[in-house]
């Protein structure tokens, strides 16, 4: 199957499209379950687009926890000294990892494959660490408790429908943040991915190009960690174990890893699915775990890639095939 | 005036010896030629001048400058274009943004710019433009890395086996498109396992076995000598 920019970007904003129903949620239903599947929907769709920007590049960042425990962390600081505002919170949530995600950035950047993704998620345990061992400023073990709700323009985010929505519009904000810094520096981030040696003897500076979609994968991060702790009032370091990665990978590779859509599919059916097994407690990992194998088996371009694929097949069957190449060339 | 200069150029790959203190020259505006078989050690030396691969010994002068310690992409900048061996265009990039890759550090007006001057040396591109490139035929993908080396409007083109595995039309197409580039007075060293079409275009070949040139001079030297039983 051919990729297609056009369709692609189509696919794209329809990932972004599946994602403002969110925001209507909280005001339509006050059902507990709606309202916590559709935070959970909105966490784990821009968590995952923090991978899924790295991985326009194919490189399968572990530090999504780590930048959502910084951005977390720093929003539930700033609200119990006082600073409740959700838009000095977004700014701080998003910066502050963006900040460190440069020395980062300087240390494991010019690294690949296996070793790339070790050195990341070796940064989760270490921020575990600090997180464990810095009680005074990170609450330790605790965390950071109390955390006062948010407010907008002054008006209270506490009541649970605002809550839900707020969490909502901060997740949409960092999806189109990683939405448009995907495709600003598609054609980019495309070369490092297809051929990084090329680029680079092209004049392509991978190594800038990598700096910018960490940093954003940092701050798309960041955002998602501020709507986690806005969602519990409490900012845990077992909210942000380094075992969460693991769950924002498998949605943007059971979706299909190469559109927002994907992304978006993924989150939601196996959010929803783990919602569903959580009712079989004692089985819904193990049921988990067969439905990943299930899902990859059949659709191994994930559920929007192998969709694709077959719909590109049916329309290429109809005649709607892209132009053949003409006679005369070879290879 | 010499524009390229590689003077006893030594690549080792772990225990194999490359090449084996490689002298060549290129001068302003001429068209170089690069012959051997495989394992010759031509595309080495062209990996070497874009820094792909690092050298254990000699120097590669660039405008009288030395190439050592410059990463690929700044070598790039300085202009040197390149267009590698077996094409590898971006297959999931449209024909206009892989030719526009060699552009990225430009303004977008000097990119594109730089786009319609190589669609005026290729007019296929704009026919194409908006095509995948993993939808192209053999040639086409040529001409595609072809114009991505040239966007740039490089200073000196490297071209590594321009011709491989093309039918003969597409090697006559390709032929043209690098006499209209020596027209507008590009200089390009040039590598080609296949003598024939590849002595047509240049100026000078240097005849490269066993990573050492073995000998070197005029087109008409060259083809006349023994040369001519081995790679014609």
């Amino acid at each position: 199957m051919a990729p297609d920019r056009h369709r692609d970007f189509w696919l794209d904003l329809w990932g972004m499209a599946l994602l403002l129903p969110l925001l209507a949620m909280p005001l339509l239903f006050k059902d507990p379950f709606i309202l916590s599947l559709t935070y959970q929907f909105a966490i784990g769709v821009a968590a995952s687009l923090s991978v899924y920007v790295m991985l326009r590049m194919g490189l399968l960042s572990f530090t999504v926890p780590a930048f959502m425990a910084v951005g977390g962390y720093a929003a539930a600081m700033l609200a119990k000294s006082g600073v409740t505002e959700i838009m000095a919170l977004m700014l701080a949530s998003f910066v502050l990892p963006m900040i460190f995600a440069v020395p980062l950035g300087l240390l494991v950047l010019k690294l690949k494959g296996l070793y790339f993704i070790f050195i990341t998620f070796i940064f989760n345990e270490i921020l575990q660490l600090i997180i464990f061992e810095t009680p005074k400023l990170t609450g330790g073990s605790d965390g950071v408790v109390g955390v006062p709700a948010a407010t907008f323009l002054g008006a209270d985010l506490g009541v649970p429908w605002r809550q839900v929505f707020a969490t909502v519009a901060v997740c949409l904000i960092a999806s189109v943040i990683a939405f448009a810094a995907s495709h600003r520096y598609r054609a980019e981030f495309t070369s490092i991915e297809e051929n990084e040696t090329l680029a680079e003897s092209l004049g392509v500076a991978v190594w800038k190009y990598r700096m910018i979609g960490y940093i954003v994968s940092a701050g798309v991060a960041g955002l998602a960690g501020l709507a986690l702790v806005n969602m519990l009032g409490t900012a845990h370091p077992s909210s942000f174990a380094s075992w969460s990665v693991n769950n924002y990978i498998a949605y943007v590779f059971v979706g299909g890893r190469g559109t927002v859509l994907g992304v978006v599919v993924g989150s939601y059916l196996l959010i929803y699915m783990t919602n569903v097994f959580n009712a079989y407690a004692h089985l819904s990992a193990g049921l988990f775990g067969l439905l990943l194998i299930a899902v990859m088996m059949a659709a191994p371009g994930g559920v929007v890639g192998t969709a694709v694929k077959l719909f590109g097949g049916f329309r290429a069957d109809k005649g709607d095939a892209p132009r053949p190449a003409p006679a005369g060339g070879a290879a | 005036m010499s524009i390229l200069s590689i003077e006893s150029l030594f690549v080792r790959y772990g225990g194999i010896t490359a090449l084996n203190g490689v002298s060549v020259e290129v001068r302003q505006g001429e068209t170089v030629l690069l012959i051997g078989s495989n394992g010759a050690g031509k595309s080495s030396l062209i990996n070497a001048v874009t820094g792909l691969v690092s050298t254990s010994g000699g120097r590669i002068l660039f405008e009288g400058r030395d190439l050592a310690g410059i990463p690929s992409a700044a070598r790039s900048r300085l202009g040197i274009g390149y267009s590698p061996e077996g094409r590898r265009v971006f297959r999931s990039l449209t024909v206009r943004e892989n030719v526009l890759s060699s552009t990225l550090g430009l303004s977008r007006a000097a990119a594109e710019e730089n786009f319609a001057w190589a669609c005026s040396i290729f007019p296929l591109l704009a026919e194409r433009a908006g095509q995948p490139a993993n939808q192209l035929s053999g040639g086409e993908q040529q001409i595609v890395a072809l114009a991505r080396a040239v966007s740039t409007l490089p200073k000196l083109l490297l071209l590594d086996e321009p011709f491989l595995g093309l039918a003969p039309v597409w090697i006559d197409r390709i032929s043209d498109a690098i006499r209209e580039l020596q027209r507008r007075g590009t200089t390009i060293l040039m590598t080609e396992q296949m003598a024939r079409p590849a002595l047509k275009l240049v100026d000078r070949a240097y005849v490269m076995r066993g990573g050492e040139v073995r000998r070197s001079g005029d087109v008409a030297e060259i083809r006349e000598e023994a040369l001519a039983e081995e790679y014609l």
